[in-house]
């Protein structure tokens, strides 16, 4: 450890001075526009207006809906998965993880674009509905719920994925056994014994899938349409279209405060695991 | 066991299904000769793959994103090695402070970053939008920057620098003759992800369009909804097989997994 603060500033302070100049300035002001009353002074009424639409409250709720259920889902597949990679062998390992993780470095546009191909009303799903007689006409499943939740899904899986796993291969080797053989059966093995274990990198894993949803932009834009928003796509009408950035400062806010909320749930459990091992 | 042995593979086969199909469909579906979109492709052609190259728009702002990703982590990168060395050699009065200041873009959600900037730099202070853009993907590759380089300087021992300069050497000898050769792989890893996530990143950037001033993945998004060919499909496939290139190359001569 050096001692010199002098010197210690001049290295440090350049990368601060320009986040703070460039990012954390611009944010401040243009959040601070939402409360800001017309003839000057502090006021909340444009968070009442903007929660006593009913449009407002459906998209919000839609968000946070579609946030927990992409989470929850990609938590059940994400621990099969998480298992089933855990249990190769080592050389096997590395690659199945590697095509996991592949996706991540595709460009989301790419990645939503395919679905258009897949969900759309001459894509494969419709193809195949009607091929086997499942259904009369083209199904509309693009520019819906089921669209986005699929999209995202497909984009934020590998994160719960590769948190799941090393979750598991931290965990002692023998406690399945353990409890298979005091008569466990494999729901009781899961619930008492796999999840507490991994309790951690699940949460760390939803935080990450929870935030992606929020924030994700090109999800509920290319598969969600102009219909069917979530908070992003909403910020983004209400500048583009209705010139409202009071409003926008409204979702931003709502934005920042709901990824927030969930980073400081991901550092409490960070702590408090980092407390039982020192313990 | 049965049951046991077939859930591995199906369960993997699935999964894997699920996040690597809709690419390979994508690559399938720009080797079309249809007109349109579809999959399976009506018959074989490159003609869209070659289309891809012959679009102007998307030229140039190929070469607006392959400015900002480049330029941007390089600016990063000369703000975020200096305070990494700062954050994990010295000790800093306010540390934590400087920590959350520098990795606070990646909280925020790119789409409030771009309103901001465009609202409270580029209208008030006349900047242009080129110039915009690039404060904005540096403030965004700033957090990777110093995540990366500090985790790269907490894996090198300190006492190694202390040495050379015990020895006679100067601090800022010490630091390009013993740290910086020794952190190269981290450095360069750093690169590699900050290209990545920028050329990707298409939030931050959709305020921030002028007259023919746009990143690549916004002009995508643009094209697609106006015409319905494989073209997108086409440089979709195309970019992607550049990111996976990188990273492959990244990963077997750096090693890049220890440092991300």
């Amino acid at each position: 450890m050096f001692q010199n603060r002098a010197e210690a500033l001049a290295l440090a302070l350049p990368a601060a001075l320009f986040a703070a100049a460039v990012f954390i300035a611009p944010v401040v002001i243009l959040l601070s526009d939402g409360f800001r009353a017309p003839g000057g002074g502090w006021t909340i009424s444009a968070y009442t207006e903007f929660f006593s639409s009913s449009l407002n409250q459906a998209v919000f709720l839609r968000t946070l809906k579609l946030g927990a259920l992409v989470t929850i889902v990609a938590a059940v597949i994400g621990y099969a998965a998480a298992f089933a990679i855990v249990s190769l062998e080592p050389g096997k390992k590395g690659k199945v993880t590697g095509l996991i993780v592949l996706p991540l470095m595709i460009s989301p546009v790419a990645r939503t674009y395919a679905w258009i191909v897949i969900l759309g009303r001459t894509g494969i799903v419709n193809q195949a509905f009607q091929a086997l007689g499942l259904s009369e006409a083209p199904l509309r499943i693009l520019f819906s719920e089921t669209a986005i939740f699929i999209g995202l899904l497909q984009l934020f899986l590998p994160l719960m994925i590769i948190s799941l796993i090393s979750a598991l291969e931290n965990m002692p080797k023998d406690a399945i056994p353990a409890a298979r053989v005091l008569g466990a059966n494999w729901f009781q093995v899961f619930w008492k014994v796999i999840l507490p274990l991994t309790k951690e990198g699940v949460v760390i894993g939803g935080t990450l899938v929870f935030t992606g949803c929020l924030t994700a932009y090109i999800t509920p834009a290319i598969l969600g349409g102009s219909k069917v928003l979530m908070l992003e796509t909403l910020l983004y009408q209400q500048v583009t279209v209705s010139n409202n950035f009071v409003a926008a400062s409204v979702i931003a806010l709502i934005l920042i405060v709901m990824s927030f909320a969930a980073n400081i749930l991901l550092k409490r459990v960070a702590t408090a695991r980092n407390k039982t091992r020192s313990a | 066991m049965m049951a046991r042995n077939l859930f591995i593979p199906i369960t993997l086969g699935l999964v894997i299904a699920f996040l690597i199909g809709p690419f390979l469909i994508i690559v399938a579906a720009s080797f079309s000769g249809g007109e349109t979109l579809a999959f399976p492709p009506q018959g074989f052609s490159l003609r869209w793959i070659a289309k891809v190259f012959t679009v102007e728009s998307f030229r140039d702002s190929f070469f607006m994103s392959l400015f900002l990703a480049v330029g941007g982590t390089l600016v990063a990168l000369i703000l975020g090695i200096p305070a990494s060395y700062a954050l994990s050699r010295y000790k800093l009065p306010g540390a934590e402070t400087i920590r959350t200041i520098v990795s606070a873009p990646i909280i925020v959600p790119g789409i409030i970053v771009g309103l901001s900037l465009l609202r409270y730099i580029v209208v008030p202070f006349q900047v242009g939008i080129t110039l915009a853009l690039f404060l904005a993907h540096t403030a965004l590759i700033l957090p990777y920057a110093v995540r990366v380089v500090s985790a790269s300087l907490g894996n090198l021992r300190s006492d190694i620098e202390e040495a050379a300069v015990l020895l006679g050497s100067s601090r800022l000898g010490a630091f390009f003759r013993v740290v910086l050769p020794n952190i190269r792989g981290g450095i360069m890893s750093a690169f590699i992800l900050g290209f990545v996530t920028s050329f990707n990143q298409v939030p931050v950037s959709l305020f921030l369009s002028g007259p023919g001033v746009r990143t690549l993945p916004v002009d995508m998004i643009a094209y697609m909804e106006i015409v319905f060919d494989p073209s997108v499909a086409a440089l979709s496939a195309l970019l992607a097989f550049m990111s996976i290139g990188i990273v492959f190359l990244a990963e077997r001569f750096l090693g890049f997994s220890r440092y991300v």
